[in-house]
């Protein structure tokens, strides 16, 4: 119970957060959406429970927690929740859909590289002679003991030249 | 002497070059893990699946299991030496634990800890060695409609012990079944939520979702925090407790495997619970009672034996009748089934050998864990001294690598940043994370289960009543879940627990 919540009277124009809602509502939305689709899969078959049975009751489920969350919320809101940091979550999401997106063209070792200097030099402002090792280990030495070490293979540059210099 | 027999057999196979090696690399990285105060066990386990991709399915399954047991080790150094819990079982162990460091006897109580969880532990096998034949030939006895009712009772326990509201771990539960039904329906065969991709055919990859919603969502949720505080390793010396503090850790040990392996057996119960209990059991039968929370020794024995004898009871009903009975072990469930080994009854059945090889692994993991865990504290302390800066990237760099190698596809690493968006989400709204990761695991046996036995029974929900055992179970999920009376309340302490 934070102080907030203490001020807030109860019963009388109580605020939910709006994070919260949102929560609410899209958990609710996904029960609707699975409740609709499973419906369309078969509930039931001549051989008995179909395809989609298990799922239209969780989406039954789901639509009615949100509902009891929602009635919830309304009588008594629940404190502030913890503030996210904007600049981490965009900071590492962006780079990891970088990433993904540019591994199978620059191949694990040139891709991995740049991301991990990213993260050592420019986010972690570490010096240049330990990123360039750490970088460099995680990279090319991830593949090699992962190609050699375990027979796991991590995927080459499809680009040919990149391909040739054996990245 | 069939059973030692096959424990011998076991034995046998374990002590090969490779899985002893296996066994050693597993209990090294989950020190590891469970030293770093980041990354919790079940992301760990769930990362370093694709370690074993390649190798047996014994040599696999060995290694994850001393992962597995690893990190409950690995926690306990961090809460001791800096009042950090490396993992959330050993929270407790910091009142003691630590305040024993500040009166320098941090050597002894790290050794105690090590030989309480090896005491704990080794314990716990024997019972898993002793349960396993009996309880496996009783699981061959239960029938789809009781397989269902008993994974109703383990969701129902974690749903009622996990997180402050209990509409919120629904919703947590109902998210992971669904997230579990993507792809082909395993019964009819229709595609399910598949958006018309066929890389979700397949459904989405476990381990992506796994390694998104625990792992990278924690890094995500980082926000510039303070300077690591200053380490110190304890000297050599001062390694070993007195005869004193040994004698009165022995009780204390001994209440903590009672305690540990108890609560261990029961489907959704985490290792806090236990190591909570077990402090609590001290507080109320130690001699020394009134030393507790100023260092007392049996503040540190109690709980880490507990934690200790708990994480390997656990281990009973995955191998007996194929349910995890804490998230951690639903991620060790479902590497079992990427390696095609079934837990359950038909384990002992079907691949006899590599059953006994694993329990008896986990003897020699034991043991393992005390050589490296007492020596070495200098190691694991140095781990906690590297930034932060390098170790979120390596981190970030095995998320990757492990989403990535279970289907060689970059696809899997979009499902994992996709997951741990939504794992942010989930923690941001208080959502308690651990019935997703069940249900994930069990959805699809659970859902299995449910239309074979109304299938036996052409469609008659009854089945679920005209069967003692089943209608026992089901009656048991229900009390668990909506009776108030049984103030089956978590006790505060659980509710920053991320395990749960």
């Amino acid at each position: 119970m934070t102080t907030e919540s203490l001020l807030t009277k109860p019963g009388r124009a109580v605020r939910v957060a709006p994070s919260v809602l949102t929560g609410i509502g899209a958990f609710a939305a996904v029960g609707v959406y699975v409740l609709v689709s499973s419906v369309g899969l078969g509930l039931w078959t001549s051989l008995g429970p179909g395809p989609g049975l298990f799922p239209f009751a969780m989406g039954g489920v789901l639509v009615a927690m949100s509902a009891v969350w929602l009635i919830q919320e309304l009588r008594q809101p629940s404190g502030k929740a913890e503030g996210i940091d904007r600049g981490v979550v965009i900071a590492v999401v962006v780079s990891l859909v970088l990433l993904a997106s540019l591994m199978d063209l620059l191949g694990f070792q040139l891709s991995m590289f740049l991301f991990l200097l990213y993260h050592l030099k420019l986010r972690g402002r570490r010096t240049w002679v330990s990123s360039l090792i750490i970088a460099l280990a995680g990279s090319v030495g991830a593949f090699y003991a992962f190609n050699y070490g375990l027979n796991v293979a991590l995927p080459v540059s499809a680009f040919t030249p990149l391909n040739l210099i054996g990245l | 002497m069939d059973t030692l027999n096959e424990l011998l057999g076991g034995f046998a196979a374990a002590m090969t070059w490779q899985n002893l090696l296996f066994a050693f690399l597993g209990c090294l990285l989950g020190t590891i893990i469970g030293v770093l105060p980041g990354i919790g066990p079940v992301a760990g386990v769930a990362l370093l699946i694709p370690l074993t991709l390649n190798l047996d399915s014994t040599g696999a399954i060995i290694m994850l299991c001393a992962i597995f047991y690893g990190t409950a080790y690995g926690g306990t150094i961090t809460s001791v030496l800096l009042n950090t819990p490396g993992e959330a079982a050993s929270a407790i162990t910091t009142i003691d634990g630590y305040a024993m460091t500040k009166l320098g006897k941090a050597g002894a109580a790290l050794t105690i800890a090590a030989v309480g969880s090896f005491v704990g532990g080794t314990i716990a096998t024997i019972g898993l060695v002793a349960a396993a034949k009996p309880l496996g030939e009783l699981g061959l006895l239960v029938g789809p409609p009781e397989f269902f009712a008993l994974m109703v009772v383990g969701i129902s326990l974690l749903v009622a012990l996990a997180g402050k509201s209990m509409v919120k771990a629904v919703i947590s539960g109902a998210l992971g079944l669904l997230i579990a039904m993507v792809g082909i329906d395993p019964v009819a065969g229709a595609p399910r939520f598949t958006f018309g991709m066929d890389r979700l055919l397949d459904g989405v990859s476990f381990v992506a979702v796994i390694v998104g919603v625990f792992g990278l969502s924690e890094l995500l949720s980082y926000r510039k925090d303070s300077q690591a505080p200053a380490v110190h390793a304890p000297n050599l010396r001062s390694l070993l407790p007195t005869g004193r503090e040994w004698r009165r850790s022995a009780p204390a040990m001994a209440r903590g495997t009672g305690i540990g392996f108890g609560l261990g057996l029961i489907p959704g119960m985490t290792g806090s619970v236990s190591s909570l209990l077990a402090y609590g059991a001290e507080k109320k039968f130690s001699r020394h009672r009134n030393e507790l929370g100023k260092g007392a020794i049996e503040g540190v024995a109690g709980p880490e034996t507990a934690n200790n004898a708990h994480a390997n009871a656990a281990l009973i009903p995955l191998f007996t009748l194929g349910i995890p009975a804490s998230p951690t072990i639903a991620v060790l469930m479902g590497a079992f089934l990427q390696q095609g080994l079934t837990p359950g009854p038909t384990l002992f059945s079907e691949h006899s050998e590599i059953a006994w090889a694993i329990i008896a692994s986990l003897f020699i993991g034991n043991l393992l864990l005390l050589l490296l865990n007492v020596p070495l504290v200098g190691l694991w302390t140095s781990i906690l001294r590297v930034p932060s800066s390098i170790l979120t990237a390596l981190i970030l760099l095995f998320m990757v690598i492990g989403a990535y190698t279970i289907n060689f596809s970059v696809f899997d690493v979009f499902v994992m940043i996709g997951f741990g968006l939504l794992g942010l989400a989930l923690r941001h709204l208080d959502i308690p994370l651990a019935p997703m990761v069940l249900t994930l695991v069990l959805g699809p046996l659970m859902e299995r289960s449910l239309r074979e036995s109304l299938e036996i029974s052409q469609g008659d929900f009854g089945i679920f009543v005209n069967r003692p055992i089943a209608v026992v179970l089901i009656g048991l999920g229900l009390l668990i879940v909506f009776s108030p009376l049984l103030k089956l309340r978590k006790p505060k302490a659980l509710n920053e627990d991320p395990e749960t």
